[in-house]
């Protein structure tokens, strides 16, 4: 499903990603843990589409180039970043903006865009799954919002446009324990064999309730070691400073 | 300009039924206009918009004569459709129609006796001009305890026989106490390259409600100055919104005077401009009295080569303890070539008052669009969306419900 091959990425001079390899097969569900700085949020950042990164290597999507592609095509394809810091859009309403959202993705795979009884019937059965507020679909995007529901508005927004990769970057901060329950449970839901995720993070926590196929270790903008769940657990004890 | 306007006047005396008294009082204020002339920048208050060069560049040579002998025929197609309204049509200056079809007519008072006000601030040269030149002006009285049904439209238009022309043309309002009115003024021109000059004065007795929404969004070429004074007595509530959009240049001024106690103000706004438009909105807050409010929210949003400017000023009287003063202005960049002005003032001598000011400008933030096109939309939409909200945060301060639907509407707003 997507290819990394060989990338490197630089902002402003700074060498932050450095040869970086990944696969990620239909279905799989891989986790990326790393320190501060380790490339991470670069990482997602370069597989949505943000600009401003010196960029080399190549990047494949279900074979499509992803350079060639905007960030909106990106999320047509079936890509989706839960955002670190969600952003708060002033002025624009919840509902308004998921159902926009949702359809412009569906008009780009060919399907039927959703009315608006068809929506909020979606939109109200996910929000109840993920024990989200309701009220705040009517309410200003993620303003005024805590940590935590951005969060889940996040992974809210996930399981409407049910995308083929996830890419989840460090969606356990700032949650408390039942609220990261009920994000893994989003998550868990959304597996299927067609669907994948990366996951990335800085604590073994979130991984008791999402397990992964593969953990990975990211360092300087490397990964130096692959292995299982077991993996995690081996770093969660020893730190990221005595790993190596 | 000198000869042209002394040679036109006197063809407005020759030819209209005035009075020898207010043809003395016409010649003052002609007088009055010439030594001062057009506004140039060397007033504080015009520093942004140098309306002498505005005219100078955009009209060239102005003729201020207007004949107004014969009757403009009303298009009907200019009247707002699914909003039961009373009218006012103006057209190229000159009243030619008042319908108050919905209202009580004993609770409402019409008059169109030309007397001067000459309370308004004396040293704006503009309406020196407009006492000069302005043909006839109306007077409503909205009576003790009446609120109109609905609201009242007043159409400006133009029609293209007009052009290089200046218009002058003013309303009094008196709403006497706990009446109220909706006032929505339409800006509607087939004419261009005219400079259109605009007085109102409101007297708002106790408990009357006021809420003025300008409406400037049709493109055109004019260049047009509004002046709003608004005196308030006790528990009165005033409600300007501008919408400025459609003018080449327009200037907006309101002057409210809070003279009695517990008596607000509002003032909202928005711009939205382009290619080589110019507006500003100059607000002048007088809190004379304790226990006072206003509040003021400004947004632009700036094409390509586009300009606004907000002036806003709080006066805070040594006796108005207790005041309460708010103004916000913020501005969305869209191009290097557009500029926002803010010159926010605060000259308080009471000292138990809250006031504050605040401005903010910038582009458009890249990481909410890069937040929105990783959902799915596209530079333009992300765009959009962003600009909308950014706007209806002002528009949702109309408190009318239907007007706000008719402004969002107008705007294309979506909620």
């Amino acid at each position: 499903m997507l290819k990394i091959n060989n990338l490197s990425a630089n902002i402003e001079n700074k060498s932050i990603l450095k040869d970086f390899s990944l696969n990620i097969n239909p279905g799989e569900v891989h986790a990326i843990m790393g320190p501060n700085g380790s490339g991470k949020s670069t990482l997602s950042n370069i597989l949505s589409g943000k600009k401003g990164y010196e960029i080399s290597g190549e990047v494949l999507f279900e074979n499509n180039n992803l350079f060639e592609l905007e960030t909106e095509e990106r999320a047509h394809k079936g890509i989706f970043l839960a955002f670190q810091y969600p952003l708060e859009i002033p002025g624009v309403n919840t509902n308004i903006f998921l159902k926009t959202s949702l359809n412009a993705i569906r008009k780009a795979k060919g399907e039927k865009e959703l009315d608006a009884i068809e929506f909020l019937k979606l939109v109200k059965e996910k929000a109840r799954e993920l024990k989200f507020d309701e009220e705040k679909l009517n309410r200003q995007l993620n303003v005024g919002f805590s940590g935590g529901e951005k969060k889940k508005n996040e992974i809210l927004q996930m399981s409407m446009l049910s995308p083929k990769l996830s890419i989840l970057d460090e969606t356990d901060s700032g949650l408390d324990i039942d609220a990261l329950k009920v994000v893994s449970d989003g998550v868990n839901t959304l597996r299927s064999k067609d669907n994948s995720f990366l996951i990335i993070t800085h604590y073994q926590r979130l991984l008791d309730y999402i397990k992964p196929d593969f953990v990975h270790v990211l360092m300087n903008g490397k990964i130096i070691k692959s292995g299982g769940p077991e993996l995690a657990l081996e770093l969660e004890k020893k730190g990221y400073e005595n790993f190596n | 300009m000198t000869e042209q306007i002394k040679t036109d006047f006197e063809k407005i005396v020759k030819t209209s039924a005035f009075s020898e008294k207010d043809v003395e009082l016409k010649k003052m204020y002609l007088n009055k206009f010439l030594e001062s002339g057009f506004p140039t920048r060397k007033l504080e208050n015009w520093k942004f918009s140098d309306l002498s060069q505005i005219i100078k560049k955009n009209i060239g040579e102005l003729s201020f004569y207007n004949d107004y002998s014969f009757p403009n025929k009303v298009d009907n197609s200019i009247f707002v459709e699914g909003l039961e309204h009373n009218k006012i049509v103006f057209i190229n200056g000159k009243v030619e129609k008042v319908d108050f079809t919905y209202e009580d007519h004993d609770k409402i008072e019409i008059n169109d006796d030309f007397k001067f006000v000459d309370r308004l601030e004396d040293n704006n040269s503009l309406f020196s001009l407009n006492n000069a030149f302005t043909n006839k002006f109306y007077k409503i009285t909205v009576k003790k305890n009446y609120s109109l049904k609905k609201p009242l439209v007043v159409y400006h238009s133009t029609n293209n026989k007009i052009t290089s022309r200046n218009i002058n043309l003013k309303l009094e309002f008196q709403l006497q106490q706990n009446s109220s009115l909706r006032l929505i003024d339409l800006f509607n021109d087939e004419a261009q390259n005219n400079f259109i000059n605009i007085f109102y004065n409101f007297d708002l007795k106790e408990n009357a409600i006021l809420k003025n929404y300008k409406i400037d969004k049709a493109l055109n070429k004019n260049i047009r100055y509004s002046y709003n004074n608004i005196e308030q007595d006790n528990n009165s509530v005033s409600e300007t919104f501008v919408l400025s959009s459609g003018s080449n240049f327009s200037k907006n001024e309101i002057n409210c005077n809070l003279k009695g106690e517990y008596s607000s103000a509002f003032v909202n706004g928005i711009f939205t401009l382009n290619d080589g438009q110019h507006h500003e909105l100059r607000s002048i807050i007088n809190h004379l009295v304790e226990n006072t409010k206003s509040y003021q929210l400004i947004k632009s949003v700036l094409g390509k080569n586009s300009k606004s400017a907000y002036q806003g000023k709080i006066f805070v009287d040594s006796k108005a303890q207790k005041t309460d003063g708010y103004q916000l202005s913020k501005a969305i960049l869209l191009d290097e070539t557009s500029e926002f002005n803010a010159k926010p003032e605060l000259e308080i001598y009471a000292d138990d008052v809250k006031c504050s000011h605040g401005s903010a400008s910038g582009s458009l933030d890249e990481n909410s669009i890069f937040y929105l096109m990783s959902r799915g939309l596209n530079y333009q939409e992300s765009k959009e969306l962003l600009i909308n909200g950014f706007l209806l945060d002002v528009v949702e301060k109309i408190t009318d419900t239907e007007i706000k639907n008719l402004v969002k509407n107008m705007i294309g707003l979506k909620e």
